[in-house]
This record gives C-alpha cells, sequence and structure tokens, in this order.
C-alpha cells in the first residue's frame, strides 16, 4: 500500500519498509550519504544524511530513519547544512592526512608537484612537462631560480633532505628540448577577442600563454628590446642561460602571441588608446625602479642602482668598476649585483648589509655561491655618507645592532653611537629595492594606486577600477618572485577569459585539502618516527662549475642532474598526496556541503602507523572515520567477521581483535572489505 | 538475645565493615545472648561502618563502629549498657544525624539495610513476594499495566519515560517470545543507587521485573550489571537461586503455570552499555554500541524481539505499587513526576550516602537538612545532577522542586540519581573539562559528533583551563553543544554538551576571567595560579620547604621562605602544611 511521504514541501509515494533515503533517491533528491551501503544494513555512524523530520526532537539519519504515512521531510534547512558541515569539519579535524601534498599547497602557482615528481621517476618526462604547463609555462626557468618554498615544506625534510623539486623540473625542461618533445598546448579557435598585454615579463607572458590557449588575440607590449622582463634584465646569465629564456618564450609566440618591443606605455601607447583597440587591457609592467639610500655622495661616478646595473649589463653596456666593489643590501639582487661585478673583473667585492646573516632575505644557496666565489660579507654595517670629488673613493659606515623586531618580524637594526669607520672602494652598488613605475599610465588614468606605488586591484577579480583593465605581478604585488608572478598572470588570465565571454568572475578557488600537520614545523614531532620508517637517502648534489673557473664568465654555474641522479632523486618522494584525492567521497561531501577542511583547530592528533602487514590489504587508520562499512561487509555480507571494532571513545579503530594481522584471523583475501 | 545487624554493603565494607564482622564473631561466636546479623546499607555512608542494635524491638544504631571500638561495644553491650556517643540513631530521643533520615520515604529502598539481602526468608517476612503471589493469582496482564500507570511512575534511569506506557508498549508488540532487561549498568560519577539496592535488597528488584515480565509476557529476564560490581552480581545470583528454589522464579512460579527464567550478565564497564540499544547489543554478545531507532526496542530488542527494558530503582518500586496500590505511590510527588527518588549524595557535601525523598523535595532541602550543608561549612555553589549527561545548577535555583520537568528547566537532568554538591573551591569550567573528558573516553567511537566533537569540545575546555583560551572558543563551544545535541546518534551525545552548556549559561563569568584575564577565580586550575609566601606570617618554621615533593619551596630556619614558581607544580601540599596561614594562592 502506498504512503505519502513529504519531502521538501513536495508529496511523494513511499512504500512501507522504505527508509527516507530510497524514497529521496528514487524521486531524484540528493542527500549525501558516507556510511551507507547497498547491501548492508543501516549504520548510522556518519551523520551526512541528516534530515529534518517534524515528529522527530532531533534530525534523523535519512539512510535508516523509515517512512510512514504522512511523514514530513526537509533535507535542507539551515539546520541540517549547518550541521553537515559541522559533521565534515569534525570528520576532516581528525583526518591525520593530506588530500593534496604541501609542496604543491606551498607553491604559488599550485604546480601538481607530486604527480611531475612521480612522473618523471617513471621517466615520462614529455608527460611531466604537460603537467607542469599546467600551471606554468617557463619549467625551465623556473627550474633555475625558483626559490623553491616547495621544497621548505618538503615533508621528506624530516627523514634527510628535501626532494629536489627544483633541479627535477629543469631536467624534465631541459631534456625535452633536447629531444625535441616539448609539450606546446593546442590553440583554441580565434574567439574574436583581443587583449593588450603591457610587459613581457613572468606574469604578462603567462597570462598571454594561458589566454592564446582560449583563442584570445595577445599582444605584448614591452619597453625594452627583449622579452623576459626581470628574467633577462634581472637575473643574470650564470643563473639563466638568455637561450633558455629565449627557448621557452619562442614556445609563447609559437601560440600565436605578438610582441612588440621598445614600445613604452605612457609614451608610445596609453592605457586610453589600448582601451579602444583591445578588449581588455592587462598591466604587468613589473617593479624596475630602483629606491634609492638617499645619503650625500650618490651623484658621485662610481655610484650605481642594482637593478638598473644588471639590467644595463644585460644592455652590453662597458663598465669601469676599478677593484673594489661593496655591494649594498641583502636579497637576491644584492648577491646577483655582486656576482656580476666579479665577473666584470673587479677583484674584491663585497656585501654590506645592515642586519645580520640569518635576516637576509637572498637564498641561502645563491648566499653560499657568492661565498664560495669569494665574495666577503659585512653584516650589521650601513652606509651614510659617499666620499670622493668626482668619482667615489671611499664609504662612511655605522656598525648596527638588532633591536626589537618590527612588523616583519626581523630585528630591526640599530646604530652604534660612535661607531663610523670608512670603507675604501671604487664602486658601490647600492641594492636595497625595487618598485614599479606606476607613472606610465598617466596623471588622470582611473586605475588607482597604492601608497607602495602598485596597482590597486580587487584581489578576486584582478581588476583595476577601469573593469577592462587587470593587473598583476610586480606592478600590483610590488617585488616577488617569479612564480608568484606567473600565479597572477595565469589567474589574471582566468579572470581575463570569463570578462571576454561575458561570464561571472568569480573567485579562483583555492586547494580543498585536508592537511596532515599545517608545516613542517608542526610536525616536528614526527621526525624521529619517520627516520625509523624510510630509509635515509640523502639529496642528489647538484654539480657545479669550479668557483675560480666560473667567476671569468656568465657561463652558467649549476650543470644540471644526470638522468640517474634526477630518477633517484624523483624516487625519494615520500607521496604525501593521497591516492584518492580524485575521486574520494568524503572530498567531494566536504566541498559540497562547504566544510572548510582546516576550520576546527586540533592538539595532539590521534597518528597512526599503516598497517601494511597483509599482502593485499593496506589500511591507514589515519584516514579512517569509522563508517564500519569494512567491518559490516566483511560480518554480514560473508560472515567471517576479520575486522572489529577496537578500544572505544576518541581513540576507536578498526582492527582485528587483539591486533593481530589480518592474515591471522579468518580473512578469506576476498577484498570486500577494500571495495566497500 | 540482641541481633547485631551489620552494614554490609560496598561501602561498609570499603570503610572497614568486615574487620567489625569478624570481630564480633570472635568475641561473640557461641554466645547464645547475641545474635549477628549482615544487611545492606541504611544509606548513611558517611557513618560506616554501621551496626545497628535491636534488642525488645528497639532498634539502637551505632555508627563509626571500626573494628577497634568493638571490644568496648561488646563490653558495654554485655552490661546492658549503651554508648550513647557512638549511636547515631536512637528509638527514644531525637539524635544529631536523625535529620539525615526524617525528610525520607523509603518505598523502593525500605529492605535496605533492614534485611538480610542473602537470605530469601528475611525478605519474605518482610511482605516479600507477595505482590507477585497478588499478582499472578488475582491479576490479569492489563490489570498490572493499569496500576503500574495509576501510580504515575516514571523510568527512574534517567529520562522519565512512563513505565506503565512503557509496558503497554511492548505487551502490545506482536511476538510471543519476549525479552525483559533490568539495567544495573550505571555508569555515572558519584552515582551508587544501584549497587545499594542491588547489594541491599536483590529480591525486591527480582519480584518487580517478574511482576514486569508476567505484565508485558516475556519469559526471559537479563540483569544487565556491571563487572565492577562484584558483591552485587554475586547477592543477585544467590538471590534469583534461592527465588527458583522457593518457586517465586523459574518455571511454574508459584504454581501458576508462569515462566520466567533470569539470567545475569556482567557489563565489561562501558558507559555506553547504559543505552538500551548499546546494553542489547552487548547482551547478544556484539559490541556494545547503540543502533539508529526506530525500530524501538519494545517491538525489536534482544534478538530482534520485543523487549522491556528498565533501570534497577523503576522494578524495585513495583512490589509497593502492586501491595500498596498505584495511589499508595502517586499521593508522594508532584503533578507530574510521582513517588519518590533515590539519590546518591557526593561531593562536597556532609554527608554522603544514598537517600529516598518524594518527589517535589527542593535541593536546598537535600543540600541542607538531609545532607547537613558543604564540608568544613562551606558554601554550596552548585550541585550536578545527571552525571555526565546532566548540568549543573547553581545554589541560587536550589529551591527548585525535584520534578523531571521542573529540573530540565534548569538545563540539567534528574537522571538516575546522582547528586555531586560543590563548594565555592571547585572551577566550574574545570568541572565541565571533567566531564568531557569523561564522555570523550566513554563515546562507544561510532557517531562523528560525539566521537570528534567531544573531544574537539575537550580540547578548547582545555586551552581555556590551561589559560590559553580566547574570545572565539565560548561561541565555538557553544555550536559544538548545539550540533553535538542535535547530530548525535544516542542519548550519550544527545546529553553529553549539558554540563558545559549549564556552566555556560549560570557561570559564564568564570569562562571569560579564564579567557580574558587567565585567571581562575576558584583558585583551581593550575596553569593559572602561584603560591606564594606571605612574608609576615612566615615563620621560617621549615615545614613547606620540608612537604615540597619537587624542593619548590625553600628558606633557612627562621627565615622567611620561598617558593620557586619554575618548579612549583601546584601540588598545595605547602598551604595544607603550612600552620601560620602563610601561604597563599593567587
Amino acid at each position: 500500500m502506498a504512503i505519502k511521504v513529504t519531502i521538501n514541501g513536495k508529496e511523494y509515494e513511499g512504500k512501507h519498509g522504505e527508509t527516507i533515503r530510497d524514497v529521496a533517491k528514487r524521486n531524484g533528491i540528493g542527500i549525501p550519504v558516507l556510511c551507507e551501503r547497498a547491501q548492508i544494513d543501516p549504520f548510522g555512524s556518519c551523520r551526512i544524511c541528516l534530515v529534518e523530520q517534524d515528529k522527530a526532537r532531533y534530525p534523523v539519519v535519512a539512510c535508516a530513519a523509515p517512512v510512514f504515512d504522512g511523514i514530513v521531510v526537509n533535507t535542507e534547512t539551515e539546520l541540517i547544512k549547518g550541521l553537515r558541515k559541522l559533521d565534515m569539519e569534525l570528520l576532516f579535524s581528525n583526518h591525520f592526512a593530506d588530500c593534496v601534498a604541501p609542496c604543491n599547497l606551498t607553491c604559488p602557482a599550485g604546480i601538481d608537484i607530486q604527480g611531475y615528481v612521480g612522473l618523471a621517476a617513471n621517466g615520462e618526462y614529455p608527460d611531466a612537462e604537460k603537467l607542469i604547463k599546467q600551471k606554468v609555462p617557463f619549467p625551465g626557468i623556473l627550474g633555475r631560480v625558483c626559490p623553491a618554498p616547495c621544497q621548505k615544506e618538503c615533508r621528506r625534510n624530516l627523514v634527510d633532505e628535501t626532494v629536489s623539486i627544483k633541479f627535477i623540473k629543469r631536467f624534465i625542461s631541459d631534456i625535452n628540448f633536447e629531444k625535441g618533445t616539448r609539450y606546446i598546448p593546442p590553440v583554441a579557435p580565434s574567439s574574436g577577442k583581443t587583449v593588450a598585454i603591457i610587459g613581457a615579463g613572468p606574469a604578462g607572458m603567462s597570462c598571454a600563454y594561458y589566454l592564446a590557449q582560449q583563442g584570445h588575440q595577445c599582444t605584448i607590449i614591452e619597453k625594452l628590446p627583449k622579452a623576459g622582463g626581470m628574467t633577462r634584465y634581472g637575473i643574470p646569465d650564470y643563473r639563466l642561460p638568455q637561450k633558455e629564456l629565449d627557448a621557452e618564450i619562442a614556445e609563447i609566440e609559437s601560440l600565436g602571441v605578438e610582441f612588440l618591443y621598445n614600445t613604452e606605455l605612457g609614451k608610445d601607447v596609453t592605457i586610453d588608446g589600448l582601451r579602444r583597440s583591445f578588449d581588455a587591457v592587462f598591466l604587468a609592467i613589473g617593479a624596475h625602479v630602483s629606491k634609492s639610500m638617499g645619503i650625500p655622495g650618490e651623484e658621485l661616478d662610481g655610484v650605481y642602482q642594482g637593478i638598473d646595473f644588471l639590467r644595463e649589463v644585460k644592455l652590453g653596456k662597458k663598465f669601469d668598476l676599478g677593484e673594489t666593489v661593496v655591494v649594498v643590501g641583502g636579497g637576491n639582487t644584492a648577491i646577483d649585483a655582486v656576482r656580476t661585478s666579479l665577473r666584470l673583473g673587479a677583484k674584491n667585492c663585497y656585501i654590506v648589509y645592515r642586519r645580520s646573516r640569518a635576516e637576509m632575505p637572498a637564498d641561502p644557496i645563491e648566499v653560499h655561491d657568492a661565498e664560495e666565489e669569494g665574495v666577503q660579507f659585512h653584516f650589521l654595517t650601513n652606509p651614510v655618507k659617499i666620499h670622493g670629488k668626482k668619482r667615489m673613493e671611499a664609504i662612511e659606515s655605522v656598525r648596527m645592532e638588532l633591536g626589537e623586531p618590527d612588523a616583519s618580524g626581523r630585528r630591526s637594526p640599530v646604530v652604534v653611537k660612535g661607531s663610523e669607520f670608512m670603507i675604501k672602494a671604487d664602486t658601490i652598488i647600492m641594492a636595497i629595492g625595487q618598485e614599479p613605475d606606476v607613472s606610465c599610465i598617466g596623471a588622470d588614468c582611473k586605475v588607482r594606486t597604492t601608497k607602495w606605488s602598485t596597482f590597486m586591484i580587487n584581489e578576486e577579480t584582478f581588476q583595476t577600477d577601469i573593469p577592462e583593465v587587470f593587473a598583476g605581478g610586480d606592478a600590483m604585488r610590488g617585488p616577488c618572485t617569479v612564480v608568484e608572478c606567473i600565479a597572477d598572470g595565469r589567474n589574471a588570465a582566468t579572470q581575463i577569459d570569463r570578462f571576454l565571454k561575458g561570464q561571472e568572475l568569480t573567485p579562483i578557488p583555492g586547494v580543498y585539502s585536508v592537511q596532515r600537520g599545517k608545516s613542517l614545523k608542526a610536525l616536528k614531532a614526527l621526525e624521529e618516527e619517520w627516520k625509523h620508517r624510510f630509509p635515509t637517502e640523502p639529496r642528489a648534489e647538484m654539480p657545479m662549475l669550479n668557483p675560480k673557473k666560473r667567476i671569468k664568465s656568465f657561463v652558467e654555474c649549476e650543470m644540471g642532474f644526470t638522468e640517474r641522479e634526477l630518477r633517484r632523486d624523483a624516487g625519494r618522494c615520500l607521496e604525501c598526496g593521497c591516492f584518492s584525492q580524485y575521486d574520494c567521497e568524503l572530498r567531494q561531501i566536504g566541498k559540497a556541503v562547504g566544510a572548510e577542511p582546516t576550520a576546527l583547530k586540533t592538539k595532539g592528533e590521534i597518528r597512526f602507523e599503516s598497517d601494511l602487514r597483509h599482502p593485499f590489504i593496506m589500511k591507514d587508520q589515519n584516514k579512517c572515520i569509522l563508517c564500519g562499512a569494512c567491518v559490516r561487509a566483511c560480518d554480514e555480507l560473508h560472515h567471517v567477521g576479520a575486522w572489529g571494532f577496537v578500544d572505544r571513545g576518541y581513540v576507536t579503530t578498526v582492527q582485528p581483535s587483539f591486533g593481530v594481522a589480518l592474515q591471522e584471523t579468518d580473512c578469506e583475501y576476498c577484498g570486500t572489505c577494500v571495495q566497500n | 538475645m540482641k541481633t547485631l545487624r551489620v552494614g554490609y554493603n560496598s561501602c561498609g565494607i570499603a570503610a572497614g565493615a568486615e574487620e567489625t564482622l569478624n570481630k564480633l564473631h570472635a568475641l561473640l561466636d557461641g554466645n547464645s545472648n547475641f545474635e549477628i546479623k549482615k544487611t545492606g546499607c541504611n544509606g548513611m555512608c558517611y557513618l560506616e561502618p554501621i551496626v545497628d542494635v535491636i534488642e525488645n524491638g528497639k532498634i539502637y544504631t551505632y555508627g563509626g563502629l571500626t573494628s577497634d571500638k568493638v571490644e568496648k561495644f561488646i563490653e558495654s553491650l554485655e552490661k546492658g549498657k549503651h554508648i550513647d556517643d557512638w549511636i547515631i540513631l536512637h528509638p527514644d530521643h531525637s539524635t544529631a544525624q536523625l535529620s539525615y533520615q526524617e525528610k525520607q520515604v523509603k518505598l523502593a529502598t525500605k529492605n535496605i539495610g533492614v534485611i538480610d539481602p542473602e537470605n530469601i526468608d528475611d525478605y519474605i517476612a518482610a511482605a516479600g513476594y507477595q505482590a507477585l503471589e497478588k499478582v499472578l493469582k488475582t491479576m490479569n496482564r492489563q490489570q498490572v499495566i493499569d496500576q503500574v500507570r495509576a501510580s504515575g511512575l516514571r523510568g527512574r534511569g534517567g529520562a522519565g519515560f512512563s513505565c506503565g506506557m512503557k509496558w503497554q508498549f511492548a505487551k502490545d508488540a506482536p511476538g510471543e517470545e519476549k525479552y525483559m532487561i533490568c539495567n544495573g549498568d550505571e555508569g555515572d560519577p558519584g552515582a551508587f543507587m544501584d549497587r545499594s539496592t542491588l547489594e541491599g535488597d536483590p529480591h525486591g528488584v527480582i519480584e518487580g521485573m517478574t511482576i514486569g515480565a508476567y505484565a508485558v509476557g516475556a519469559q526471559v529476564g537479563f540483569f544487565y550489571v556491571r563487572a565492577e560490581y562484584p558483591l552485587a552480581v554475586k547477592r543477585l545470583r544467590l538471590a534469583i537461586k534461592q527465588a527458583e528454589a522457593k518457586g517465586y522464579s523459574g518455571k511454574n512460579i508459584l504454581g501458576t503455570g508462569f515462566n520466567f527464567s533470569l539470567h545475569v550478565i556482567e557489563g565489561a564497564g562501558a558507559f555506553v552499555c547504559g543505552e538500551e540499544t548499546a546494553l542489547i547489543a552487548s547482551i547478544e554478545g556484539k559490541r556494545g554500541m547503540p543502533r539508529t531507532r526506530p525500530p524501538f526496542p519494545a517491538t525489536h530488542g534482544i534478538w530482534g524481539k520485543p523487549t522491556n527494558n528498565n533501570n534497577v530503582e523503576t522494578y524495585a518500586n513495583i512490589p509497593y505499587i502492586i501491595r500498596e496500590g498505584g495511589a499508595a505511590f502517586s499521593k508522594y510527588g508532584t503533578d507530574m513526576s510521582k513517588g519518590t527518588k533515590v539519590f546518591a549524595l557526593a561531593g562536597k557535601i556532609k554527608r554522603g550516602g544514598m537517600i529516598e525523598v518524594p518527589m517535589g523535595i527542593t535541593i536546598n532541602e537535600i543540600v541542607n537538612d538531609i545532607g547537613g550543608g558543604i564540608i568544613n561549612d562551606g558554601k554550596c555553589k552548585a550541585v550536578q545532577m545527571g552525571g555526565p549527561s546532566g548540568g549543573c545548577i547553581p545554589a541560587h535555583l536550589h529551591d527548585t522542586p525535584i520534578d523531571y520537568e521542573k529540573i530540565m528547566a534548569t538545563g540539567a537532568i534528574v537522571g538516575s540519581g546522582g547528586m555531586v554538591f560543590m563548594d565555592q573551591g571547585t572551577c566550574m569550567v574545570d568541572i565541565a573539562r571533567y566531564f568531557l573528558s569523561f564522555t570523550v573516553e566513554e563515546s562507544c567511537g561510532k557517531c562523528t559528533f560525539c566521537r570528534v566533537g567531544t573531544k574537539r569540545m575537550l580540547e578548547i575546555l582545555e586551552r581555556i583551563t590551561a589559560g590559553e583560551g580566547t574570545e572565539e572558543d565560548i561561541p565555538l563551544l557553544q555550536k559544538l553543544c548545539d550540533s553535538i545535541i542535535k547530530g548525535s546518534l544516542c542519548g550519550l551525545g544527545q546529553t553529553a554538551p549539558n554540563p558545559v552548556l549549564t556552566t555556560l549559561r549560570y557561570f559564564r563569568d568564570e569562562y571569560e576571567a579564564h579567557i580574558r584575564e587567565k585567571k581562575c577565580p576558584a583558585k583551581k586550575c593550575k596553569a593559572l595560579i602561584t603560591y606564594r609566601v606571605v612574608a609576615d606570617k612566615c615563620t621560617g618554621c621549615t615545614l613547606c620547604a620540608r612537604t615540597c615533593p619537587v624542593g619548590a619551596a625553600s628558606g633557612e630556619r627562621k627565615q622567611v621562605h620561598q617558593i620557586d614558581d619554575l618548579k612549583c607544580t601546584r601540588c598545595g601540599f605547602c598551604k595544607d602544611a603550612c600552620k601560620f596561614d602563610a601561604i597563599v594562592v593567587e
């Protein structure tokens, strides 16, 4: 006999013995389920299928609650949505695992690092490059110059050292060039839309790369004679040879992107002019203006600004640096300037930095390489005046000491009174920072700028105050890394593409992932256990040119891995990201109910070692949600009962009784538990 | 001829009743002037060992009669004299302890502390099994249920569901094979009513349950008793054997053709097995884990058969109701809560023990009149009723009459009868943390909200008591409480947040003091207090330095001492040791 069931205000027919879920399912009403299994009795542990039933005091589980005549059910009330969201957040808070590997989560461009490292380990280099290029167009550039924040979070650090993520990327790039197996993405038929991109740096070219694939005609307008931006004019050849750069830029061109060189915004073209000729504009002018120290004597000969110096060297200008060069600053530009000076023939090269080594923002590898080449460092020293007649002769400096931490968390330097002293030098290069030159947009342009002299945008859409004008990269953030600029270029391309297609510019979602410890630091306690669990296998060293030889020229210092080194290093990856991340029900439901994977803080998660004793059946209790499907299937479908719940309360686990290995139970190796 | 009746429940034995009894036997065996008997606990646990002297129909109750006093006691009795100072209840005049008994009405517990629980004849002499006989020989099944419904008896396990209705459901459930369960899986911290009842009057419970079995049509009954109650299990098994021998249990009871066999199942100590579906699973030999309801046990209980489940105290009330009629029972109590209720008094109360009081009595009457107030003449701050499922009722609401609905309105529940009293030195955040830690361990681990939710709540409470709480913690606690109540599978989870909710409701200022000022107003939370020596008061006696187990207190003789805050573990030994009140907690 049919009975009347009302769900979400609509009447349906049900039968005695059916559950709410049965009726809902038959009528296409979606109720999320986790612990429900078709052939096994309802369990009701996961609570995700909770619905409101008007006769019940509290919500009921749809998978088990029977329907009766006149039942009124609501599946999407605010209460239910709140409960489902919290339910998932509780499960996630107890899920000691990473959906997505920490390296991938750390990468500003979100590259699937675990994926390409795995492909490289198997020798599948073209596929590896293709995977990288889903997120960044320049594996060769990044493989050489990226500061690789991913490697700092690499969980292999707990065992020995990081996987050489950056060098692996470089190898993939190089070998595909060598073998002619580079990946060039297909380009969609022309959309008829045009985009002007100002600046042929990493942000601008990345934007073009992804827009071109969507069929939009991109024109990159570049002030300088060649493309590359900071990667060409800020990074010396010994770190990034021009031929590598040219090769990757050529790939951008091959997608039909047009480059207009020696064309300057504000002089040759204007924003309003571009707006008339193009459907959208992307401002990616970089940050090429040096910040001045503002000390007396800066007008003397032999005084240079770091970034200008590097650019002019690239442009072929000859310098007479003399014997002694002092570079002021602690960042990568300072290191690049000092190592370039060495290569231009200077005998004594110094870095002068007002804080100590620990506070230097430069990549420690760069600092190490510079030291190998004979650069000397003077810490806690700050120039106050440059002495000389026409050309500079000496730098008056003071000693500093570290005081209280400032807003950035670094201890700020304080002058030691009466500590003035002189440094004799022929050249001083000041590399204390850069900023964009935003004046190029013209005084009456509606694009707003910040007090840091950067373009102001809507951070979700990348739009400036003019809807069709977007901005990104150094010009929007201030000086940052190549990989961050590439990420900006790609994300801006996504939004520009939507804009050109007339779609809504919704925020670009972050990666949805639970995390096994928020940072490497938070996992420090695991170090001993991991050292024990994984055999130590130190990282392969990057073969380097001899320091004495390399300062004689601008030849690339790092020689690259051999394939053997590469395969071995890629094999060291611990594969933190989950095998099931693409088809995980938990993750899908979590997303669907709007649960925040790391919303609930926990202290002292329960951690379990994976049980690998059985020849075929592996169990990772860290990911178990105690739905009991395996226990129930083994018991109810096969009447074996090899699995059971052990202990109670928060520490409940699924195991065979008395902690014996599964193969020592009545397990028939049928795999039903795994399937369920 | 004098009868000496020794209180011989677990509480008495713990206080030394065994030694007292042995001494009595050593002195009196073979002495025809004395008869020695064992009985249960009269409820005055705080004065055990207790020995009643019965002579000429008068009962003189001696308290605190440890074995070292026995010789003098017997010497005096042999001279025909009593030692008045040791008598706590006197047949001829009032005593200071009389107020403990005066306001009590004993219906369910009337035999406890009176009869010998190991002797069925004692029970029969006290009108035992009369009710069963009346039922089997003069009443039909519906009449029994009608009497119970008329009494207004509600389930004493905590939820307070009408006992008569429950029986009716089980009676009306289709099927020939039916079961009875007596839930003796008492697990609330501070509760010991079921233990004392099963130890002191097992036949009373057997009789009540057998009457229920007749009413619902059950053939088999299970006592589910925690294995931690060995004496209760032992006496229950003995009582069943004796009842079977006398024809009150087993096959063809009292020759009426009614069969009802009883079994004792020992629970392994999981709190959740007090939940009926978990209890049933446990009886069936499965993991004690609740399942979703419906179907309810009344139709799908043990092995899928109709099953009726009541608490020990509920059954213990039945013989009285049948003997005297439902109306006699319902003349006690309030409109909605009839009869009496047994409570276990524990915590910072002067007189800890078991009492049976009419429903409607106020908490104040229990604390002050029966319980004699708070220890050290302190002020009562709150009472926790209903164990981990209940809540803390603050002192200003202690004029609330005890009644299922009125107690529920405060946020607590009557529960099974545990009352834990707290004085001003109790930190309410710490209490909430304690009860949560209990639930986190005792959750069966099945459903997400209870298993993980309570743990997350506990972590927040631990943060707060450690002085690491933040402003967001209180709203987050509220959200978790609300969701765990509404989202959990069984009663354990649905009530687990109650201690937190009630303390948040009545003692929010204490939470805020921990979070905002990093202060524990009750000076209890170790992370938030320091011990300091008051220089003016310190005489340099060195006692604190000698007492301190970690060497934090130090100083030269006759010099003012110091406490090293970094070494100090806040154990408080120094403060307790100091004779000059020279150590303060700040």
